[in-house]
């Protein structure tokens, strides 16, 4: 037979290894440490009747990857948590609500989800999809990012508002926001447009030597994994503390993504609206827009983050508004 | 904004109809050309833990340090119908320390305590060493820290233990951290049916 001489040479590496082990053990040890003189019992694996008594062989666990359904239904809750932010921004003008379904986005995409798949980094899928002819992805991914892009160009940035856990978690620290001088406002703007084209830049190169700078660089998917790079998570923990000041920094300034969504939401067919018949200009709610959003009392849907802070904070609209005629209602007082 | 209100509407309309036509051109192109989904999977054949001819007395454990998730995507899987059900695993035992009463290495490999060992078929109690033992792995325990991938192998074992992927926890990344970190490219994009296929070492070459 041919195997014995293959046995010894396969030995070889092995003494090769035991060998100073065994020396090194011994040296530490003072109890007579023995290893075993190792050595392959079998050549092949035994199978169950070799092994006999009615063995079964184990299945292999094989967890699967979430139902396709799943991934589904992640779309669809998706684009119905845009059709509520657009329903309570538009049509209920109402902040409370707004935060109940932001900090539900948050806790789902966010948290739950992990943060994929998210709007935001499928843009590179979709940019590689389109560039490179033997890569595709899955119906879903393209459903997620056209979804968001699709309402912005009849209702503005409803994805920003209430859906976009990225945005969620910088919307609920906004504490003391500063009104950002428009010019810097505007200069800072133009980053993000830098970033996206760097994304692109570096999502279509060649496959080995892509990169999915977005992903790497989410400053907030190390919180939601409660795992990441420590310096990605002080990165994400700076854009935290400096949104307690700059409300929402990333989206303004830096999400590539939120560029697409300007553009479409510059043809916006509705819109958050300050009206016109009822206002005072008393410019309250410019005051109260922490992301420089209303220019010479009226929204400017390009920047409008769908936060409806405009409305809780009007004397005559919003929540308050409506307790006051709603008391003036219950008191038999003809509203003034 | 001296134009003429109905003038601004259609342009508006026609602006956003011309966008949503290209989005809606884009999206289209993609979802014809739509697969399966493809998800990460270790190369068996690539991976120097299961790699035939690597015999390093420490194995490579980027797997468990690098993924993005709290306890690593990647765990050790014993092919069943490969083990050799050895009564002296070099998996399951350090057979480098010191032999205890039974006459079994008094360590165990696993620095979790991952893997259970149980006599299987006809056992006979006077010969503990011609038994056969099943070595079952508890994956909800392993981390994929890969020791017992590189001792189950040429010329110790049979190599029916390999690296895989948990797709319940791999939240498949585009650019999965541990790819970029594993200095044998070893981490590879496959549809998801082919990556559920048992794994196969291949000699390279």
């Amino acid at each position: 037979m041919n195997g014995a001489p293959q046995i010894g040479g396969r030995a070889w590496p092995l003494a090769a290894i035991l060998v100073p082990l065994i020396l090194a053990l011994g040296a530490v040890r003072s109890a007579p440490a023995q290893a075993i003189p190792y050595q392959r019992p079998v050549e092949t694996a035994p199978q169950p009747d070799a092994i006999g008594g009615g063995y079964k062989v184990p299945p292999v666990q094989k967890p699967l990857p979430r139902d396709y359904w799943l991934q589904v239904l992640d779309v669809v809750a998706l684009a119905a948590a845009m059709g509520v932010s657009v329903w309570l921004v538009l049509r209920r003008r109402n902040r409370k609500w707004l935060m109940a379904l932001t900090i539900g986005s948050l806790a789902y995409f966010g948290f739950y989800r992990q943060g994929c798949i998210c709007p935001i980094g499928s843009l590179q899928n979709v940019v590689v999809g389109l560039a490179d002819p033997r890569y595709s992805i899955p119906i879903v991914v393209t459903a997620t990012f056209f979804l968001p892009l699709a309402v912005a160009l009849f209702y503005g940035r409803a994805f920003c508002g209430g859906v976009c856990a990225l945005g969620a978690i910088q919307e609920l620290v906004v504490l003391k926001p500063v009104q950002v001088p428009r010019r810097l406002d505007r200069a800072l703007g133009l980053l993000k447009y830098v970033y996206l084209g760097l994304a692109v830049l570096f999502a279509v190169k060649p496959a080995l030597a892509r990169d999915f700078l977005i992903c790497r660089f989410d400053p907030f998917v190390g919180f939601f994994r409660r795992t990441g790079a420590p310096h990605m998570l002080m990165i994400g923990g700076a854009f935290l503390v400096a949104g307690m000041f700059v409300g929402r920094p990333y989206c303004r300034y830096l999400c590539p993504y939120g560029g697409l969504l300007t553009w479409c939401a510059r043809l916006a067919r509705r819109g958050v609206t300050i009206t016109p018949d009822k206002e005072l200009d008393c410019g309250l709610c410019a005051e109260a827009c922490p992301y420089g959003a209303i220019e010479e009392m009226r929204a400017v849907r390009r920047k409008c983050l769908y936060c409806a802070r405009c409305y809780s904070a009007c004397p005559r609209d919003g929540e308050r508004a409506h307790a006051k005629t709603e008391l003036i209602r219950l008191s038999g007082a003809a509203p003034s | 904004m001296s134009e003429d209100p109905t003038r601004r509407d259609l342009l508006g309309k026609v602006a956003r109809g011309t966008v949503l036509a290209a989005l809606g051109g884009a999206a289209g192109f993609l979802v014809k050309k739509a697969h399966g989904q493809i998800v990460w999977q270790v190369d068996v054949s690539r991976c120097i833990n299961s790699r035939l001819g690597e015999t390093a007395a420490e194995a490579c454990n980027l797997c468990t340090t690098e993924c993005v998730v709290a306890l690593s995507a990647v765990r050790a899987v014993n092919e069943y119908f490969k083990c050799g059900r050895c009564n002296i695993c070099p998996a399951y035992f350090n057979i480098t320390s010191a032999v205890n009463e039974q006459g079994q290495p008094s360590e165990k490999l696993c620095p979790r305590d991952a893997i259970a060992r149980k006599p299987i078929g006809k056992v006979d109690p006077e010969d503990p060493a011609n038994n056969f033992y099943e070595y079952i792995i508890d994956e909800e325990k392993c981390d994929g820290c890969g020791k017992c991938v590189m001792k189950c192998k040429e010329p110790l074992g049979l190599g029916s233990i390999t690296l895989r992927i948990r797709y319940d926890r791999c939240v498949n990344c585009n650019a999965c951290a541990i790819s970029l970190a594993c200095p044998h490219n070893a981490l590879v994009q496959l549809p998801i049916d082919q990556a559920l296929q048992p794994a196969e070492v291949k000699r390279p070459g």
